[in-house]
């Protein structure tokens, strides 16, 4: 089978350099430079990985995210790739040939990326709601639903439970309406505090949780204290939660 | 606020990355990762299962829920015995219950006492049936066509005091049979001799109408039931009943008609070796009856082994049988009369009258006014 290269992320720099055997199932990682860009790869077949053993997969997925990790920290900036791009040769080309021509036509844009993304790093941020809670909260504080709710308590069996139905009902478009509000409101504090954002779908994850938002951030590594703390002041409210993660390289950015 | 990074429940937010993002290279110069998202998925999935078990502990209650219900389980697996009971035998089998619309064979362990015959269901820890020894009159063994093709059943048929029969069936009914025999003996106990078993219909006949009279019946007959919908055609089990009006199949499992064809509208009758399915390579004699079908001609396939030579020669004593008489085409719907009839009282199917006849009725309707 013809030779290809896995390549895992692209770095600024000019050399060639061997980053040692710490690839997908043990393979030597090296990278193959255009000018003051490099491609961090390793040499395989023209194949790609796949496999029905979840573990197996797993072990290559964090590998992967392992080596883009260490490239990251030795060279500062990367363009990181997703799982399994394999570059091929061609009839007279080897795929070595090719990577550089890619270096080459894309050079601007791939400048341009870099540019951006200089000292950044990647956070996920997710926001979930009990709903329960909420609901809750919404029976104490919207009018409308508080003089219902008390009615309910004075019907009949059977009155009683067309009145649930329409309570249920005018709940769950209220809580629409504040989800809608919150999900502005949460927006706008975290853009504050970030270069770029990215806007992911929610996850339904638990039960008694329900995603708010997922986003996306891009900021200076030194700037996510600042994130942070405004994340802390929403994980602090009533019935809401927030997860925090990262840093990441750049996946979403690219 | 701190961001977390290199736990567990981040690896998902990581995956996510890894296999939705990351620079994507337009070229022609890489490989069809085709099939790769797939296990992306799948993964992914695992993953946060995995998670949200972990957390609410889910794997361990229900494990845990799991072995007690089995301890329990293995516990009541003997039905409770009076005092003095002893079993004698325990066989698996099973004992037709029908009560209004409720007709099935209810399964469970036969266990044979020195008192009683019960037959017990372990899940449910529940006796569906049970007969004190001294009230059994007579014991009948006869074979039946069992659900599965080609295959007997044997039915031990209880016949009680009162004159109640009851249908069981058991693993190895001869067996069962013997055993109560001696059991009773041994208690001093006998039973009648030759006892007359009630006939028995599989399918009820309430589908005969005035006139109408059974002229061959069997057992057992399967019918390729035509496609519907995304329903493919499928061979289902009945029974078949030629009647002087009429060819009929019963469905057995619906217990209703489901293909009836006036006899004046069959065609022709053949036999031919086929598979029945894809599965089976076994050929088998299946029975093609041809029929006049809204001026086209349709095709009802039946099936029933041995039988199938008779169905032949009692179908083709019929038709040829009225054919005989001169029959004819109705003019208007196509459909195979006999001539007479036609003439006479019009069409069967159709209503097409003549206009010798229309005039006639005209005619006499006038005298009468």
């Amino acid at each position: 089978m013809a030779e290809a290269r896995y390549i895992y992320c692209i770095v600024e720099g000019s050399e060639e350099i061997t980053l040692g055997n710490i690839g997908i199932e043990g393979s030597s990682i090296h990278t193959i430079p255009y000018q003051d860009l490099c491609a961090v790869v390793h040499n395989c077949l023209s194949e790609p990985y796949k496999s029905e053993d979840q573990e197996k997969v797993k072990l290559w997925l964090t590998t992967h995210a392992k080596v883009v990790e260490v490239a990251w920290e030795r060279f500062g900036t990367v363009l990181p790739l997703g799982f399994d791009t394999i570059i091929k040769g061609e009839e007279g080309v080897a795929p070595d040939e090719n990577i550089k021509k890619w270096l080459k036509d894309d050079y601007e844009n791939l400048r341009q990326k870099l540019a951006k993304l200089k000292d950044r790093a990647e956070f996920g941020v997710q926001v979930f709601w009990d709903p329960k809670i909420i609901s809750e909260g919404l029976i104490e504080t919207n009018p409308e639903i508080k003089k219902l709710s008390e009615e309910i308590k004075s019907k009949s069996k059977g009155l009683a439970y067309m009145y649930k139905q329409k309570l249920e009902n005018l709940l769950k478009k209220e809580m629409e309406k504040e989800a809608d509000r919150y999900f502005k409101d949460f927006y706008g504090q975290i853009k504050r505090c970030v270069d770029e954002i990215k806007v992911e779908k929610t996850k339904k994850l638990e039960e008694d949780k329900q995603m708010l938002l997922n986003l996306s951030c891009l900021l200076f590594k030194e700037k996510s204290k600042i994130l942070g703390e405004e994340l802390e002041k929403i994980n602090n409210m009533k019935g809401f939660f927030v997860r925090f993660t990262g840093p990441w390289p750049p996946y979403s950015f690219v | 606020m701190e961001p977390s990074r290199d736990t567990h429940a981040t690896l998902v937010d990581l995956l996510d990355r890894i296999l939705d993002k990351g620079l994507v290279i337009n070229a022609d110069i890489i490989i069809s990762v085709a099939g790769i998202p797939l296990i992306g998925v799948n993964l992914r999935a695992a993953l946060a299962g995995m998670e949200t078990m972990l957390k609410y502990g889910v794997m361990q209650a229900w494990d845990e829920k799991s072995r007690a219900w089995e301890r329990e389980y293995r516990k009541k697996n003997v039905p409770s015995l009076v005092e003095g009971e002893e079993i004698v035998l325990k066989m698996y089998g099973s004992y037709y219950y029908s009560k209004g619309i409720y007709n099935a064979w209810r399964p469970g362990y036969f266990y044979l006492t020195n008192k009683r015959l019960i037959l017990y269901r372990q899940d449910f820890d529940e006796i569906t049936f049970q007969m004190p020894l001294e009230e059994i009159k007579a014991l009948v063994i006869r074979e039946e066509a069992h659900f599965v093709k080609e295959k007997k059943k044997q039915v031990l048929y209880l016949i009680d005091k009162q004159d109640r029969v009851y249908r069981l069936s058991a693993v190895e009914t001869n067996q069962l049979k013997d055993t109560i025999v001696q059991n009773l003996t041994a208690s001093g106990l006998s039973l009648e001799k030759s006892p007359v078993l009630p006939e028995f219909e599989e399918g009820p006949i309430d589908f005969l109408i005035e006139g109408e009279e059974v002229t061959h019946r069997g057992e057992k007959v399967w019918y390729l039931v035509p496609a519907s919908g995304i329903q493919q055609e499928t061979w289902r089990p009945g029974h078949l009943y030629l009647t002087n009006k009429r060819l009929c199949w019963w469905y057995d499992f619906e217990r209703k008609l489901v293909f009836d064809v006036p006899v004046n509208r069959i065609v022709s009758v053949n036999t031919e070796m086929r598979k029945l399915s894809g599965l089976d390579s076994k050929r088998e004699k299946v029975l093609d009856v041809a029929y006049k079908f809204n001026s086209t001609k349709a095709i009802a396939s039946f099936s029933g082994g041995r039988q199938v030579d008779e169905w032949v020669e009692a179908l083709n004593r019929t038709i040829y049988g009225k054919i005989d008489e001169e029959t004819e085409t109705c003019p208007q719907c196509g459909g195979l009369a006999p001539a007479k009839e036609l003439l006479e009282q019009g069409c069967s199917s159709c209503g097409w009258v003549s206009h010798r006849l229309k005039n006639k009725i005209n005619k006499s309707a006038l005298l009468a006014e």
